[in-house]
């Protein structure tokens, strides 16, 4: 029988989403799991799987269309069947149909057993079909979008044969609850709290966090390269700038370093673009922050124009802002590279993620006294620290990687190069 | 003649109450009593000349006018003095008040709040007697106002019925709270009601110790043979209003008056000196040792912690 | 082990006691030569004398009141009244005094007394004398107040009681008295207060039901069964002390309650028990917790009349299916 493609609803907040185009024409055929179409909302662009399998019997809103969520938006089903008296199809009002578990201020009438379902299962109670009383959301709605063997992408079913798990058992979080990939991988990993355990719901910045780390890792190739510097250098110059009242942090001659490194080595400032790389202009250097909710990264724009104690000024100013939450919405947008510090934490050299759509990130671990090997094969002391780079091998390869990095470290070495 | 040494206990009984309950008095008009009290003043005869003859293992119930029959019955001053100001040194820890004062070491099973509420609790006390074969009695003082409860009358004719040894003292003052007598009491005597029960009953004059003294011996002879219970009426008035504040719009001045000539302890005592058996000097004494424990108690009371909240929820159960 | 009827168990546990300790005696009305109206003490006074099992004259307020002096005294009464619906004509004894004595007396009492009779419908006895009234009893402090609907539980629960040094109102119930059922034959078997019984265990439905309830919620769960629903039926079995733990525990695992009794629906134990879980498992309810009860009138004579202002097994099915949405 055929069946009919809706609007899905993508975001807890969505109530509409524009059809960015059509990925089959009518007459194609479908493969359930196969991308039928792209969709934006709320500037992010989405590319939906076909949910049915056949042949695309209509497009009933071509591309460029805002369609509120859950209307039909195009048939799959047999070759030739006749679809005209599809139930579902008089659902074409301009208003979204609203399932009658939600109220006209947007409430959501679920039990509050079938939220806790939800929650458990990562599913957004709001995208669930009610069938209690009034259109009551209860726990078998939220237990029936764990769905069928058929609701999972074709990525979804190798990983779970790979892994050797039910791939029924795992609740999905695509659209209509359909088992992505990323699913099978944490229902891998997770299980469903007991009694005992403390269950803190997913919002705010954690969640912001949890989707772009995800993502980051998803979307990107994501390579790491790492060095070690003798700072022996620096230390010797901030005693001096010290001795003259000028305070400048290990990590500001970083960024010093990492900006001018940028300045000159653009491959690096770039990010993903569709089908192209966009070297940016301006280098705008993101600096991690430890929150008290979580990580913040505030951007110092045109940090390759700044000096030294300029830089210094600005990131001390930013972090302190940071940590009091007076952030600008513009101060923490428009990065095109990140600096990561967690050597104040006694880490000694890390992995960063990048933060997206950046092309790289830079990880400083803690400066320590070590033994090393002097030109004259004796041994000496210095403070060393390593460095950390994890770049995008989908817009820079290895090689070039390396000589950006190793900028940094003369740089670094030689400060004299910094004027 | 009562003898020398339980005549001395009667007296000493009857100024420790009358100076107990003027110090309460003082106390709650000086704000410093909580609730209400019920003040035994005038009747102090019958507690202190039927508590003479029991022993710490015979039981009394008492009343809500229940100081008295209390402190008759062994009762400390000062932890009873505590009790009527909530404290935590009360008999009851602060629990349960003026109506509630108990002391089940001294066998009183305590002052009851309800009106012919403590009756068949006596009997019970009485039926533990006669089921254990101890040798001991049960007295329950109560009113002209409670022998009109169900409680009197199941009580009077189960306690008949098994012949226990429970001596039930209906102290008729004449007024069930602001009603008189007359006006609510199928009898006059209430010591008629006997015969409806099968038990001897009799009429005293509630203000001299012999007569009730009299009267109580046979009672007492009467259940420790195991003949059963006896119903003892003694006629006496309440001097204070029915509770503490009652403004007695319900009798007159001077028939009040008239039974304060009739006091119970200067009657005693005129006896006492008429018998010989102690000196002014001696009496005087008794009655000044009285007012002090009276103040004594109140010094007590008054300086007591209060209970404390934290241990409100216990003591609903016996655990373990 | 023996099979017994729910009597014989209490008769059995009476004796029992009573021969154990000697400070243990019974009063009530007809309770000597006739053995009770309902045979619960028969020819108990043949071993134990009519001091220790004592007729009474119908005095209620006074048997109650001597139970309490007694106990006060010393001795470890049990007090059978014929009809639990005549604990009105001593209310003021066990509310005010026996529940009340020794938390007033700053817990200088011990008050070791035992109130038990039978309460219920099942023998056309008509409005005052087929009431449930442990609801009044639940809610003043100071009484324990124990059901027992088999007749095991009836014996291990009044040993319990009788043992105990605190005041336990014992609620029987007089369609139980011939049921039969295993009950042990240790001398010593007693069933703590405070712990519910999983009758039937279930997953889908959590039904809550004391005395002739139970019976007739588990004739429910059978019915359930046939159209796939797993209902778990508990019962309480003492009201105070309440396992609220096992109930509540329960409906974290089945999403739905529905509590049956016959008290009176409004005002019944079953809305705190229906309160009481909703606040400890909110989260975990799917549907709101549903109460079954007699209804808002004194229960009529006629057999009928009687059948619509009780809850009936249909009724019961009816309930649990609602609450799972079927």
């Amino acid at each position: 029988m055929a069946e009919i493609i809706i609007m899905p609803k993508q975001g807890l907040q969505m109530t509409e989403g524009t059809i960015i185009r059509w990925l089959k024409q009518e007459g194609d055929a479908v493969k359930a799991g196969e991308p039928l179409f792209e969709m934006e909302t709320d500037k992010l662009t989405i590319t939906i799987d076909s949910t049915a399998e056949g042949s695309l019997l209509k497009i009933l809103r071509p591309a460029g269309e805002v369609v509120p969520i859950t209307l039909p938006i195009a048939v799959v089903g047999a070759p030739g069947e006749d679809w005209s008296a599809l139930p579902g199809l008089a659902a074409s009002g301009d208003e979204p149909v609203q399932p009658s578990a939600q109220a006209s201020d947007g409430r959501i009438f679920a039990s509050p057993r079938a939220r806790l379902r939800a929650e458990e299962k990562g599913i957004d109670i709001g995208a669930v079909a009610g069938t209690g009383p009034d259109g009551l959301i209860i726990e078998r709605d939220v237990l029936a979008v764990a769905p069928a063997a058929a609701k999972a992408s074709p990525l979804a079913r190798k990983v779970a044969e790979q892994a050797g798990i039910d791939i029924a058992a795992v609740t999905g979080s695509g659209p209509r609850g359909k088992i992505m990939a990323n699913d099978v991988r944490t229902a891998a990993a997770s299980t469903a709290p007991d009694e005992e355990d403390t269950v803190i719901p997913l919002k705010g910045m954690r969640k912001v966090i949890a989707q772009r780390m995800k993502q980051s890792l998803a979307d990107m190739a994501q390579a790491n390269h790492r060095m070690t510097v003798d700072m022996s250098e620096i230390v010797r110059l901030r005693e001096q700038l010290k001795a003259l009242s000028v305070k400048v942090s290990y990590n500001d001659f970083v960024l010093r370093a990492t900006a001018k490194a940028l300045s000159e080595h653009r491959n690096m400032n770039a990010s993903m673009g569709d089908d192209c790389i966009i070297l940016k202009n301006a280098v705008n250097l993101g600096m991690a922050v430890a929150a008290d909710n979580g990580l913040v990264v505030p951007v110092i724009k045109n940090a390759d124009r700044l000096s030294l104690t300029e830089l210094a000024a600005k990131s001390s100013e930013l972090a302190g802002r940071t940590k009091e939450n007076r952030l600008q919405p513009d101060e923490m947008t428009g990065g095109t590279f990140t600096v990561t510090n967690l050597g104040m934490y006694e880490v000694d050299s890390f992995t960063a993620v990048i933060n997206p759509p950046e092309a790289g990130i830079l990880a400083v671990g803690k400066m320590r006294k070590m033994p090393v090997v002097l030109p004259d094969d004796s041994i000496g002391v210095r403070p060393l620290m390593q460095l950390s780079l994890t770049y995008d091998h989908r817009i820079i390869d290895g090689a070039p990687a390396a000589a950006f990095l190793l900028r940094i470290r003369t740089l670094l070495e030689n400060p004299a190069l910094l004027m | 003649m009562i003898e020398k040494a339980r005549a001395e206990r009667i007296y000493t009984k009857m100024n420790e109450i009358r100076s107990f309950e003027s110090k309460a008095l003082s106390l709650f008009e000086e704000n410093k009593l909580r609730g209400s009290v019920h003040l035994y003043i005038g009747e102090e005869a019958i507690a202190a000349t039927v508590c003479s003859s029991l022993r710490d293992e015979d039981y009394i119930a008492s009343t809500h006018r229940g100081h008295g029959h209390c402190i008759a019955k062994g009762a400390r001053l000062d932890y009873a003095m505590a009790e009527l100001m909530g404290k935590a040194t009360g008999y009851c820890k602060g629990r349960g008040g003026s109506m509630h004062i108990a002391d089940l070491s001294k066998g009183n099973l305590g002052a009851n709040a309800i009106v012919g509420g403590g009756i068949p609790i006596a009997v019970g006390a009485a039926l533990a007697s006669k089921l254990s074969g101890a040798d001991r009695v049960a007295v329950v003082f109560f009113g002209d106002g409670a022998s009109n409860e169900g409680t009197f009358h199941e009580s009077l004719n189960l306690a008949s019925v098994w012949k226990l040894p429970v001596i039930f003292v209906c102290e008729n003052n004449g007024f069930g709270i602001t009603v008189p007598t007359w006006q609510s009491t199928s009898v006059t005597d209430i010591a008629d009601r006997s015969h409806g029960y099968n038990i001897p009953g009799c009429v005293v004059d509630g203000n001299d110790v012999e007569e009730i003294d009299a009267a109580f011996q046979k009672a007492l002879a009467h259940a420790k043979a195991g003949e059963g219970p006896s119903l003892i009426e003694c006629k006496t008035y309440r001097w204070l209003g029915h509770w503490t504040g009652d403004p007695q719009v319900y009798r007159s001045r001077e028939e009040v008056e008239a039974w304060k000539k009739k006091c119970p302890i200067i009657r005693y005592r005129t006896r006492l000196l008429e018998q010989g058996l102690f000196t002014e000097t001696e009496l005087d004494a008794i009655e000044q040792a009285a007012r002090k424990s009276a103040d004594d108690a109140a010094e007590f009371a008054l300086s007591s912690p209060e209970p404390d909240p934290a241990h409100v929820l216990d003591d609903v159960f016996f655990e373990g | 082990m023996s099979i017994k009827t729910y009597a014989v168990a209490v008769r059995d546990t009476i004796g029992d006691e009573m021969r154990r300790d000697p400070k243990i005696f019974i009063m009530g009305e007809d309770i000597e030569k006739q053995g009770g109206i309902f045979g619960c003490t028969r020819d108990l006074y043949k071993e134990f004398g009519t001091d220790r099992v004592r007729n009474t004259p119908i005095s209620e307020a006074a048997i109650v009141g001597a139970g309490l002096g007694a106990a006060c005294a010393g001795m470890r009464p049990i007090v059978e009244l014929m009809y639990m619906d005549f604990t009105f004509c001593a209310m003021d004894q066990l509310l005010n005094q026996v529940a009340k004595t020794r938390y007033i007396f700053g817990g200088k009492a011990k008050i070791p007394l035992v109130i038990r009779g039978q309460q219920g419908i099942g023998r056309g006895n008509a409005a005052t004398h087929s009431q449930s009234v442990e609801t009044i009893f639940m809610h003043f402090p100071g009484l324990k107040v124990a059901c027992p609907s088999t007749p095991a539980d009836a014996a291990g629960l009044l040993r319990t009681a009788i043992r105990d040094d605190n005041p336990v109102m014992f609620f029987e119930h007089k369609a139980l008295y011939a049921t039969k059922g295993e009950v042990p034959d240790d001398p010593d078997f007693m069933i703590p207060f405070g712990k519910a019984d999983i009758k039937k265990e279930g997953s889908d439905v959590t039904i809550v039901a004391n005395l002739l309830y139970v019976g007739r919620c588990l004739e429910a769960a059978a019915e359930l069964e046939k159209e796939g629903i797993s209902a778990e039926v508990i019962d309480p079995r003492t009201l105070v002390p309440l396992d609220i733990d096992t109930i509540v525990r329960s409906v974290k695992k089945t999403g739905r309650l529905v509590v049956v009794h016959e008290a009176h629906k409004n005002a019944g134990w079953g809305a705190e028990i229906a309160s009481q879980v909703t606040e400890a498992a909110f989260r975990y309810l799917d549907a709101p917790p549903v109460r079954l009860g007699t209804a808002a009138c004194p229960l009529p004579f006629n057999l009928g009349l009687e059948g619509a202002a009780t809850p009936q097994i249909s009724e019961i099915v009816e309930a649990a299916k609602k609450v799972c949405y079927r």
